[in-house]
């Protein structure tokens, strides 16, 4: 696996680089601002794009507009936005209906190393990796009649797990349960939100979003 | 002075009574005693208003010229006279007459006779008024009629050489120079004056119209019959009592509008009486009613800054003495209180002025204090706003501050003792890896702090993506249900951030202290106010002033012009609205 990182901070950028490198991930490229990440991007053609929010010259949005711009030229590259602080709008905003191969987290998941690995793995296979956090404020939403209130609070972490984008593996692996187990909570999920059963799990994490969303 | 006036009077009515006797005993057919009574009455109504205006108004000079003229138009009937030395002291004299009615009217209503043009035309008219018949005089031998009278000869004692020829062509030209030229640039003047003033002026100089009109009635048949055949005997009949009904009325006019700001000095009284209940912002517009200058402004000296400033506190530049406006300054023991900007003609009548400023000194001194307190308090709410704003400003600076420096470092630097941890892997002191992992969680929980500490100083995502976003955010963060009613676009930076750190206290305090189960807030837009309201069910009983939160909040709010309220009865819940004008 491939990867290009665009981060300003030198001493981050190198920190990431060398992680990535000891987990086996071939960073192709390092740079410091968008103009520079779009020509690796052309050159380098990765599966992933690991790029801060925040660079210059404004300091202020220049990595998700460069994250856009690449989506819509290289809908393959997988896309992971790192920033200091996350918005669930941001979000939306960013994957809008696709959620394939998008991942949005807070800078300071990459001291997880092994978690921080696993994701950028996953928006490199075209999954999704979305903050806790994030969906910790899409939980926190009102919604009239609310049916998350009739999830259990067990029930309520293996959804909010699916929402950040893992597989059941990887929830089994979270919360310490046996697939069987886990597969029997989803279910009941399922069955609770009034959602159609998902083969796969780009297709869950698409209807847990778009439920989430609403 | 009474005795002069007086004097003057009796002496009027006895010439009055000469004039008519010499009218009637020379002209013999060429005239009635109606007619002859009747240019005595026209002398008297000069002589009357004359008297009168003299003894109203001593100090304006229009009375002494207004009865000069009736004495003139009396003196000049007894040139008729076939008495030698009479006619040709009187025939000399006569033609001054109406040099004084036109020099009267041109000095109405101040008694001086203002502008370049005005004055030249009162030279000319004299000059001209004078010399032309001492002319005639030089040359007439009594061999034909004069103009305007019988045909029996007189005798002139300035008889140089007798040429009637010469002495008739000489009145030729004066009636073509004086009642042609002079009377024409005369009513020209006029007009222009009267078009070129204010509406105020217009009103008082209403009697100069008349004048025109009288003078044109007398200019244009002189003219006219100087050189065509005498017309019939109607038409000049008509033209006669016109003429004589203008010239009675011309000096009544005259005196008319000249005591009408006698009149007004008795609406000083009720200006007295009227301020008492007067607010201090309606001291202006008395004033305008009693001094009848509805363009009249105030201003207010403000002793520390030196300067004149209007009702509402703005600085004024008082203008120049110029044609238009003038200024009327109130001084208190030495001191500037205030200048009234006013009619330039206002000026004409000082008294006035004086009386009716002494009059609302007082409450204009009132006003005037108004006026400095509203001058302070614009100066503090801008700097208010300004304090608002740098307070704004700064807490957008350090939050990317913390962003781009401090946490930034921190996530680097945890990476750093991550990775170091790792490299050790399996060889390491367990002690030292114990050491590498707290060091790295302690790390993460400061960053943590950071963001949290950033996010209360101010979001970026309010500076980013507006007020509907961060309270957005704010109420998807808050451990409680929230419901959000919030208008889309952008507002003012200062309206949006108050709008939410107001939402954003008020929130926090229902989670702290109102034990409620819901929560509404709402940002909505209405006439271009803001108005952002946080609701909650809980037990109630919060209080704007306890507590500095809400209260610095309510300093905030209110320095943007708008309000702050809290309504919360114990057990009823608690309502907090901060209404905040938002200029777009």
């Amino acid at each position: 696996m491939r990867v290009v990182i665009a981060e300003d901070s030198v001493l981050l950028r190198e920190g990431l680089a060398r992680v990535l490198a000891e987990a086996g991930i071939d960073v192709a490229a390092q740079v410091g601002d968008a103009d520079a990440l779009h020509h690796a991007v052309h050159r380098e053609r990765p599966d992933v794009v690991i790029v801060d929010v925040r660079m210059p010259p404004t300091q202020t949005d220049e990595g998700t507009r460069a994250a856009r711009e690449i989506r819509a030229r290289h809908p393959e590259v997988g896309i992971l936005v790192l920033s200091q602080v996350v918005e669930a709008k941001h979000a939306l905003d960013l994957f809008s209906e696709h959620p394939e191969g998008f991942g949005y987290l807070l800078k300071d998941r990459v001291l997880e190393i092994d978690e921080f690995v696993e994701s950028v793995r996953r928006v490199g296979k075209g999954g999704t990796a979305i903050d806790p956090e994030v969906v910790a404020q899409l939980f926190g939403r009102r919604r009239a009649s609310d049916p998350l209130e009739e999830l259990t609070p067990r029930e309520r972490e293996v959804l909010a797990l699916m929402a950040e984008g893992r597989s059941n593996r990887g929830i089994c692996a979270k919360l310490f349960l046996s697939p069987k187990t886990v597969e029997t909570h989803v279910n009941s999920i399922f069955t609770k939100l009034r959602l159609p059963p998902a083969p796969d799990d780009h297709r869950r994490v698409l209807a847990v979003l778009a439920f989430l969303r609403s | 002075m009474r005795l002069l006036r007086l004097a003057l009077g009796l002496a009027g009515i006895a010439l009055g009574v000469v004039a008519y006797n010499v009218q009637v005993d020379n002209l013999g057919p060429a005239t009635t005693s109606t007619r002859s009574l009747a240019i005595v009455a026209v002398a008297w109504a000069f002589l009357l208003a004359g008297l009168i205006a003299w003894a109203r108004r001593p100090e304006n000079w229009l009375g002494p010229l207004m009865t000069a003229a009736g004495f003139a138009l009396l003196l000049r009937q007894l040139r008729y006279s076939h008495d030698p030395l009479a006619f040709t002291v009187f025939f000399a004299l006569s033609e001054l007459s109406y040099a004084l009615v036109a020099h009267s009217v041109l000095a109405y209503p101040s008694g001086r006779v203002t502008g370049r043009a005005e004055r030249a035309l009162v030279k000319a008219g004299y000059a001209s008024m004078f010399l032309l018949p001492l002319a005639v005089l030089l040359f007439y031998d009594g061999s034909e009629r004069l103009r305007f009278l019988d045909p029996t000869p007189r005798e002139s004692l300035l008889l140089v050489s007798g040429n009637m020829e010469l002495a008739l062509r000489l009145q030729q030209v004066f009636v073509v120079f004086v009642w042609g030229v002079l009377a024409t640039l005369f009513i020209a003047l006029i007009l222009r004056r009267l078009a070129r003033a204010t509406p105020r002026a217009r009103r008082i100089l209403a009697p100069l119209l008349l004048a025109a009109i009288v003078f044109a009635l007398r200019a244009v048949p002189e003219v006219v019959f100087t050189f065509v055949e005498r017309p019939p005997a109607l038409l000049y009949e008509y033209l006669f009592w016109w003429q004589i009904a203008g010239f009675i009325a011309l000096p009544l006019a005259l005196l008319a509008g000249m005591l009408r700001s006698r009149l007004a000095r008795g609406n000083v009284s009720e200006l007295v009486l009227e301020l008492d209940r007067t607010p201090p912002q309606g001291v202006r517009d008395a004033l305008a009613r009693t001094l009848g200058d509805p363009t009249l402004e105030v201003a207010f000296w403000l002793p520390e800054r030196r300067e004149f400033v209007d009702d509402r506190g703005r600085i004024v530049t008082l203008p120049r003495d110029g044609a238009d406006r003038a200024v009327t300054r109130l001084d208190h023991e030495g001191e500037p209180v205030a200048a009234i900007v006013h009619d330039a003609t206002l000026a004409d009548e000082p008294e006035l002025l004086q009386a009716s400023g002494a009059a609302a000194r007082l409450a204009l001194e009132n006003a005037r204090l108004h006026a400095e307190t509203r001058a302070q308090l614009a100066k503090v709410q801008e700097s208010r706003v300004r304090i608002v704003q740098a307070a704004d400003d700064e807490r957008r600076r350090i939050e990317r501050d913390l962003h781009d420096g401090a946490q930034q470092r921190l996530v680097a630097l945890a990476l750093q003792l991550r990775s170091a941890q790792r490299q050790l892997g399996a060889k390491a002191d367990p002690e030292v890896d114990r050491l590498l992992a707290e060091a790295v969680d302690e790390l993460q929980v400061a960053v943590e702090e950071l963001r949290e500490l950033a996010r209360g100083v101010h979001p970026a995502i309010l500076t980013e993506e507006g007020l509907a976003a961060a309270l957005e955010s704010l109420t998807s963060r808050t451990p409680i249900a929230v419901s959000l009613d919030v208008s889309e676009g952008r507002l003012p930076a200062q309206v949006e951030a108050t709008a939410y750190f107001v939402a954003c206290e008020a929130l926090a305090n229902v989670v702290k202290h109102a034990r409620a189960s819901q929560a509404a807030v709402s940002a909505r837009r209405r006439d271009g106010v803001l108005v952002v309201e946080v609701e909650d069910d809980g037990v109630g009983g919060a209080h704007a002033e306890e507590g500095s939160g809400l209260r610095g909040l309510a300093d905030r709010v209110e320095a943007l012009g708008g309000r702050l309220l809290v309504e919360s009865p114990p057990g009823r819940g608690t309502r907090v609205v901060g209404e905040i004008p938002c200029a777009s």
